[in-house]
Order: C-alpha cells, then sequence, then structure tokens
C-alpha cells in the first residue's frame, strides 16, 4: 500500500539494527567490514540449505511436520555454521593482535571484541531480516496489500516484519553470547544460543496453525527479550570484573 | 568513576581504505538500482548499439538461438574494444597525449550531456515535470559542462569530482541494463574473460600500456575514481614511506545508440580498459607529484594497511609494478577505483533489479566479496591482477543461484510464516 507503507514495513523490522548500525558500526571501518563478510555467510548458508531442500519442495501446506525437520535440519546447519565462525574469528583474532603488535599499538580490548561479535551477529540478523522479509516486500510498494489465511487479521508484510525484528534481536545478540561462550568455555552460554535459536524456529511453526501467530509472536518476542537480558547481564558481568581485574 | 584514558586501539581506523573506496561503489549500484525500478515500465525501449550488431533478440526465439545470438554480440563487441585499446595503446605510443586529453574530454561530455539528458527525458516522461525545452538544454548544458571541468580540471572540492565519476559511471551503467536480457549475461562473462586476457597476457593490451606508462614515468588521462587519502602517521623509520605512484588509464566505454536520426546507426565505441599501474620506489627518491585534492582525513593513525607491510620487503630501486584492473594505491594510502568497474558491477546488480530485488542483494553482497578477495589477491600475489573477473564471476554465480534455488525456499517458508 503505497511507498509510504513500503518504507515503514521495512522500517519495523530493520529500525533498531539500523540505529545500531548508524551509532556503533558506522565509526569503525573494521565492523563494517565484518558486518558486510558476516551478511554474506549467512547467505550462503541459507543457499546452501535452499539447495538441499529443493528436490523436496513446494511441500504439501497441510501437514506441519516436514516444516518441522525443515527448521531444525537449518537451525543445526546454521548452529555448526556458528562454530565454524567462531574459529576463523580466533584465527583472525591472533592476526590482528600480531598486527597490533607490529605497530606498536595495545592489543584488543574486551570492548573490540564485543564489538566484533555484535557486527557479526548483526549480520546475521540483518541476513535473515533481508532475506525472509525485505525481498518479498517489493508489492507491499505498490497500491494493493496482502493477506494470509493462517493469519488474517493482518497484512502478510506487517506480520514477516514484526517476525523479523525478533529475529534480528536474537541473532544479533546470541551472537555476542556464543562468541563469549566459547571464548570463556562457559557450557551454559554455549548451550543457550542453539537451544533459544531452535525454540524461536520451533516457535513459528505455531503460526502454521490457523489463527495460530496470535500466540505465536508474542512468544517469539518472549525469546528476543530473554537473549536481550541474558546478554546483557553477560555483558556486565564480564565488563565489572575487567574492570576490577584492571584496577588491582 | 574510572575514566579511559587508555589509547586507542588501531580498530579505529583498519580497513578505512577499503570502506571508502566500497562507498561509492554501494552508491553508484543502489542509484542503479534505484533508476531501473522507477524508469523499468518502458520494457520495449531496446538500444541499437555495437552490442547488438549481430543479433536482436526477441522473446519468441529458443534458448539456443537467444544463447548464440548473445554470444555472437558480446564477441562482435568485445572485439570492438580490443581494436580500440589497440588504437589507443598506439596513440600512446606515439605520444598524442593532448588529443587523447581532449578525448576523453569529448566523452565525458556526451556521456553527461546526451545519456544524462536521455534519462532525464525519461524522468519528465515518467513525472510529467512541467519544464520548458529552454531551461531544460540550458540546465543540462551547463551540468555537462561543470561535469568535464571536476574531471578533467582538478582543481574543484573532490566531493565534486568523485560525485561527477559516480554519476558518468551511474549513466553508462543504466544505459547497458536497456540490453536484452541475455546478451547482457554473456555480455558481462565476456567482458570479465576480457578483462582477464588483457591484463594478464604478454600481449594484452593494458599491460603493454601500463609497460609503457611506466618505462616513460609518465600519467595516462584517464577516468579515476580516486578515494581521500588516510593521512599517514610516520610512526617509527622512513623506512615505512612508502611513495607509491598510482596511475590507471580508462576510456569510457559508451554507445552513441540515441539520436538515430543525427548519427545514422553510426556507433562510436572506446575500449573500456582499466590499468593501474602502482610503482613504488624507496624513500630516497620521492616522486614529487602530488595528486590533486589531498586533503588530510580524520584521526587515521595507521601508517599503511595491511598490504604495505609486504610492499616494504622490496629492495633498492627496484620498482614494483602492480597493474591491477580496476584497483589500486594512490600515494599516501589513496585507492583509486576505475570506472569501468563501477559500470560493469551496477549493470549486474541492475540487471538483477530487473527480476526481483532478493537477487539484488545477493548479487551486491557477492560482488563486495568479490572486491575484498581481488584486495586480498593483490597483497598476497604483487603482481598485476583484473579485478572485474572475480567479482563477476560471483556476482553472476550468486544471482543464478538466487533466482533458481533460494527463491522457491524462501517463499515457501515465509507464506507459511515458518522462520529460523
Amino acid at each position: 500500500m503505497t511507498v509510504a507503507a513500503g518504507i515503514g514495513y521495512a522500517l519495523v523490522a530493520l529500525g533498531p539494527s539500523l540505529t545500531l548500525f548508524v551509532s556503533v558500526i558506522s565509526k569503525k571501518p573494521f565492523l563494517i567490514l565484518t558486518l558486510l563478510s558476516s551478511t554474506l555467510v549467512w547467505l550462503i548458508s541459507l543457499i546452501i540449505l535452499s539447495g538441499i531442500w529443493r528436490a523436496f519442495l513446494p511441500l504439501n501446506s497441510k501437514t506441519w511436520w516436514p516444516l518441522a525437520i525443515l527448521i531444525f535440519t537449518s537451525v543445526a546447519f546454521q548452529e555448526g555454521l556458528r562454530l565454524l565462525f567462531w574459529k576463523v574469528y580466533k584465527r583472525l583474532e591472533d592476526i590482528l593482535d600480531a598486527f597490533a603488535d607490529r605497530v606498536s599499538k595495545p592489543r584488543l580490548y574486551l570492548t573490540d571484541k564485543m564489538q566484533i561479535a555484535l557486527a557479526g551477529g548483526l549480520g546475521h540478523g540483518v541476513a535473515h531480516a533481508v532475506f525472509f522479509c525485505l525481498s518479498l516486500l517489493t508489492p507491499a510498494f505498490g497500491p494493493a496489500t496482502y493477506f494470509v489465511d493462517r493469519c488474517s487479521q493482518i497484512p502478510f508484510f506487517l506480520v514477516s516484519a514484526i517476525i523479523a525484528l525478533a529475529f534480528v534481536t536474537v541473532h544479533t545478540f546470541s551472537m555476542v553470547i556464543a562468541f563469549n561462550g566459547y571464548s570463556e568455555g562457559n557450557k551454559v552460554d554455549q548451550v543457550f544460543v542453539p537451544s533459544v535459536h531452535l525454540a524461536a524456529g520451533m516457535m513459528t511453526l505455531i503460526n502454521f496453525a490457523s489463527g495460530g501467530c496470535i500466540i505465536g509472536i508474542p512468544l517469539l518476542f518472549l525469546m528476543a527479550i530473554l537473549t536481550l537480558m541474558h546478554c546483557g547481564r553477560m555483558v556486565w558481568r564480564r565488563l565489572t570484573e575487567n574492570q576490577r581485574q584492571g584496577n588491582s | 568513576m574510572a575514566q579511559n584514558q587508555r589509547p586507542t586501539t588501531f580498530l579505529d581506523s583498519f580497513g578505512e581504505e577499503i570502506i571508502r573506496i566500497l562507498t561509492p561503489v554501494s552508491i553508484c549500484m543502489f542509484l542503479v538500482v534505484l533508476l531501473v525500478s522507477i524508469l523499468n515500465s518502458n520494457s520495449s525501449a531496446s538500444v541499437t548499439s555495437i552490442a547488438t550488431i549481430a543479433y536482436s533478440e526477441t522473446s519468441s526465439d529458443s534458448s539456443w538461438d537467444k544463447f548464440l545470438g548473445a554470444l555472437l554480440n558480446s564477441l562482435a563487441f568485445v572485439a570492438v574494444v580490443t581494436v580500440a585499446t589497440f588504437i589507443l595503446v598506439l596513440l600512446f605510443y606515439l605520444r598524442c597525449t593532448k588529443f587523447l586529453k581532449i578525448y576523453m574530454g569529448f566523452s565525458s561530455f556526451v556521456v553527461l550531456g546526451f545519456m544524462g539528458g536521455e534519462i532525464a527525458l525519461f524522468f519528465i516522461e515518467e513525472f510529467s515535470v512541467p519544464i520548458d525545452c529552454i531551461s531544460y538544454l540550458v540546465v543540462l548544458f551547463n551540468f555537462a559542462v561543470v561535469g568535464v571541468l571536476a574531471v578533467f580540471m582538478s582543481k574543484m572540492a573532490i566531493l565534486v569530482t568523485q560525485g561527477y565519476l559516480v554519476l558518468i559511471g551511474m549513466f553508462v551503467a543504466y544505459w547497458f541494463t536497456l540490453l536484452p536480457e541475455w546478451t547482457t549475461w554473456v555480455l558481462l562473462v565476456v567482458m570479465a574473460l576480457y578483462d582477464l586476457a588483457a591484463v594478464l597476457l604478454p600481449v594484452g593490451p593494458l599491460r603493454l600500456l601500463v609497460e609503457l606508462a611506466m618505462s616513460r614515468d609518465e600519467d595516462i588521462p584517464a577516468l579515476v575514481y580516486e578515494a581521500r587519502p588516510v593521512t599517514h602517521h610516520d610512526s617509527g623509520s622512513g623506512e615505512n614511506t612508502v611513495r607509491r605512484r598510482v596511475w590507471r588509464e580508462r576510456r569510457n566505454v559508451r554507445h552513441d545508440s540515441e539520436d538515430n536520426s543525427n548519427l545514422d546507426g553510426n556507433v562510436v565505441s572506446d575500449s573500456n580498459s582499466t590499468v593501474v599501474a602502482v610503482q613504488h620506489c624507496h624513500n630516497g627518491s620521492i616522486i614529487a607529484r602530488v595528486e590533486e585534492g589531498q586533503v588530510s582525513e580524520g584521526n587515521a593513525e595507521l601508517s599503511a594497511p595491511l598490504i604495505d607491510h609486504r610492499m616494504n620487503g622490496q629492495d633498492g630501486m627496484s620498482t614494483e609494478s602492480l597493474v591491477l584492473e580496476g584497483m589500486g594505491l594512490g600515494s599516501s594510502g589513496a585507492i583509486k577505483l576505475g570506472l569501468g568497474d563501477f559500470i560493469f558491477y551496477s549493470v549486474l546488480v541492475g540487471r538483477a533489479a530487473m527480476y526481483d530485488f532478493m537477487t539484488v542483494y545477493a548479487c551486491y553482497l557477492a560482488i563486495v566479496a568479490g572486491l575484498g578477495i581481488t584486495l586480498m589477491l593483490l597483497a598476497f600475489y604483487q603482481k598485476a591482477l583484473p579485478a572485474l573477473p572475480v567479482s563477476i564471476a560471483l556476482g553472476v554465480l550468486f544471482y543464478f543461484l538466487t533466482r533458481f534455488l533460494l527463491e522457491v525456499f524462501i517463499v515457501q517458508c515465509s507464506l507459511n510464516l515458518v522462520m529460523f
């Protein structure tokens, strides 16, 4: 429904990411590069998944369990890729530290590492929002709108934008949690991220039932808030620990 | 509360040059996508140009015919480009530099004036803008003349020069997207291959050109986009100040296909060759060549990008020539990028926009990745490398993968409101 509505939907999905980008990421060029490479990596993961599943599509839209299998395999694949991403980042961190030594500058601080993790997570979130929501928004710029049967109270574009917003939050901050968990060896964090991702994915299955989106979407946002809180707590703890270490 | 007095890490400015060249490339691509999506209603406006002399595509032909026709078109185009580049080498060899400069200025004027004017006419038609002929002509003429001055008389503000270069790239790219579909894709692939050959083969025209220019220690007049240089803070010995001189030679490719009534189907096309030569000498003999518009920018404290530490290994007066298609390093670290790369990247993304926006995003990411990979290869191999092939290959690959695989998958998931 007109350009204004189209832009509105896009901003619902990507508004907070845009704010994060402008305030944190655009200040340091390296973070922009991290964001772009992270988005690319997750795009490649989506392409590989679609390649694997191409033979089975289009799925029968009456039963829900093929979709459950699809979500399960996709989440498993993406979490495996996250582990790989962490390993590559570890090596990059060593190169960066060596470079810092060579130009006689201080090594990366904890906040720098967290910012890199944030940029990586934002890349993941942006990839999700762009491909699942933004690329389908083209008709929304025209004069009409579209409703799906399963969730007939609000337009399809708005529903997908809201879901994309929740997922952007989940992805952005789980990357911070995950990197921290891997670097500290904290088992809780390491398990937290895949389980939240899987739970969020499964919750969208509730949307599959007719009228289910009324329950599904608030639950999804509950997951997003949970991720945010856990991340905030963890970051606070680490920063105060670090400061105490630095002062002592 | 304890405040942060600790020194800033190098992460503040690491990778700044890459971003400075990525931004205008992204802006050019974005503008072309915008143009394509706004003006795409008249899909019947086909362009007769040198790229369609062999075959003009109609939707009723079979796939194989279309492919063959597109291939013939592209080969014809590349043949013309090769011949023109060789003529350019010849002219440069005979030291007709003034003629080349005037020709460059003339071609910029034609691009800005005629192509830009045609696009403005599309806009006026589409949105029924009330404007009369005289004002339109006056505005257009001024616009084109300022553009020529900005690009060739280098005393203007660097932002104006950069803006006009991006505009020139945008106009030419938009014209290329008006070609028929199969021809565009095959043309992109063939141009990437031509680039590879022209820069890496010993008989390639671009390689000859750069070697000639370097042996004479001259500059070639060309359309080059230069990012603002990053200030050097010479921490450490003078060894770190590596003076590099870069030039590139680029000729604009365009078709004079509009106004067939005047030109009689006469097409003029120049070779589009970008060549960057990086010559770096040791601290002892600094080439005192001040590039225009060197403004110290920001608080970049790093002395060099990651590439630099490899170049420091060179000793003595050995001049290391890095001929890189579309990419190079200016003195004091600014990256220069040839306009042909802008054009072909934007053509790819513009053509992807004609299908759907999902392909646009995928192709954009692929092209940026290709750019990054080319830079890394440059740092690694330290020799002449063309920048077009990697990005175009990745872009085409991602386009077809997205179109045939990803879209079905995503639409299936999204319409069921099932996401992960």
